[in-house]
């Protein structure tokens, strides 16, 4: 039996590593991914305690998480595209401009 | 064994997940991320949530990766331009270690407290891991439900109108 | 309850085995002389033109994106299925809101012309 907090930690450790993705790379579809594996180690807390707590509540939960991921996954990835038309790069120390 | 294969599978996360970070070809962070996904759909299954782990399986590593590769492929990046200073790796990492040891320091003090609800293994069992979830989706949970198709109507007409703009 | 899944676990251990196993026979038994015209990528017996990694038009973006969203849409109707006649009415006039919100999010992509391939 796998105990509770193996499965917190191994998602803190997920999202720890997710953060460090996240500010320390700086192509923005690479950055994207580290949020998804963010959402994904949070996502792994919900279903870890809806099973200890004998509650499903955790689980609807992750479903529209995944939906919310999906939604932005297909607006972010249009901005990026949009973005990169603009300036042929996705590089956000490039993102510094308020409008052009 | 439980505890092994558990292991094993976390191992595997975090070895992926690393990778992720750390390739500089934006593809092989991808794929890396995917098995990572995989891996996280094993533990859904350790945790008695098959169609949780049939959704991460059909949404993020079916169709948000799909996605992603689809455009790492269309922008075609095959490495990235340059580093971040030393001053900001440094940063990054420091936080994400300190943000896991933050988490660590109050999991290991704390203890699971609260009611616990009904659903145990045998509820699961006898009823069925998609009737449990769809039961509480369509009663309790309805009006998310509903609202979660305006925010996809939203991010459809979002994304045509970018995608679909003459820059 | 985990020794149902056992076949899976088999399977993926003898798919896993024969993708290694098939690279690393190959390497051990094949012969090395390479040439040319060996190194060159398989394009089913074609010369091959151009690069791999060329870039993708943008129409294949769109489709997949309105393949995610429209794909998360058949994830909510998989339960409701499950539930279909306990449900009842009240459960299809639920999914029947839910399905013409997003119709009317299909109706835009299909008036915009997002579905055209030129």
């Amino acid at each position: 039996m796998v105990s509770l907090h193996s499965y917190l930690i191994l998602s803190a450790i997920l999202f720890s590593i997710g953060t460090i993705g996240v500010l320390t790379r700086r192509n923005a579809i690479v950055i994207f991914m580290c949020i998804e594996m963010m959402l994904n180690a949070v996502n792994l807390t919900f279903i870890a305690l809806s099973k200890y707590l004998g509650n499903l509540d955790g689980q609807i939960f992750v479903f529209f998480v995944m939906t919310v991921a999906a939604a932005e996954a297909a607006v972010g990835l249009a901005l990026m595209i949009a973005f990169f038309k603009n300036r042929e790069s996705i590089d956000v120390e490039d993102l510094n401009l308020m409008k052009w | 064994m439980e505890t092994l294969f558990f292991s094993i599978v976390a191992a595997i996360a975090i070895l992926m997940s690393i990778l992720v970070i750390r390739c500089k070809n934006p593809i092989n962070s991808a794929l890396s991320l995917i098995m990572t996904f995989f891996c996280l759909a094993t533990l859904y299954v350790m945790l008695e949530a098959p169609f949780m782990a049939a959704i991460q399986v059909i949404v993020y590593a079916g169709a948000i990766m799909v996605l992603i590769v689809f455009v790492i492929m269309l922008l075609n990046i095959r490495t990235e331009s340059g580093r971040r200073t030393q001053h900001a790796l440094f940063l990054g990492a420091a936080t994400g270690l300190f943000l896991l040891f933050q988490t660590w320091y109050f999991l290991s003090r704390s203890s699971l407290t609260g009611a616990k609800g009904a659903i145990d293994s045998a509820a699961i069992a006898k009823v069925g891991h998609t009737e449990l979830i769809g039961q509480s989706l369509f009663t309790e949970f309805l009006l998310p439900f509903e609202i979660t198709s305006i925010l996809l109507l939203a991010a459809i007409v979002g994304a045509v109108v970018l995608a679909k703009k003459k820059v | 309850m985990l020794g149902a899944y056992l076949p899976i676990i088999v399977l993926l251990v003898v798919a896993a085995c024969f993708g290694l196993g098939s690279v690393v026979v190959s390497s051990l038994v094949g012969q090395k002389k390479l040439s040319p015209v060996k190194l060159q990528p398989y394009e089913c017996g074609c010369e091959p033109v151009g690069s791999a990694q060329e870039r993708f038009s943008i129409k294949f973006y769109l489709i997949a994106m309105l393949f995610i969203l429209f794909d998360i849409e058949c994830v909510f109707l998989y339960p409701w299925a499950v539930l279909f006649k306990r449900l009842g009415v009240f459960g299809l006039i639920e999914m029947g809101v839910f399905v013409v919100i997003l119709f009317v999010g299909y109706i835009y992509v299909w008036k915009k012309g997002a579905l055209e391939w030129e």
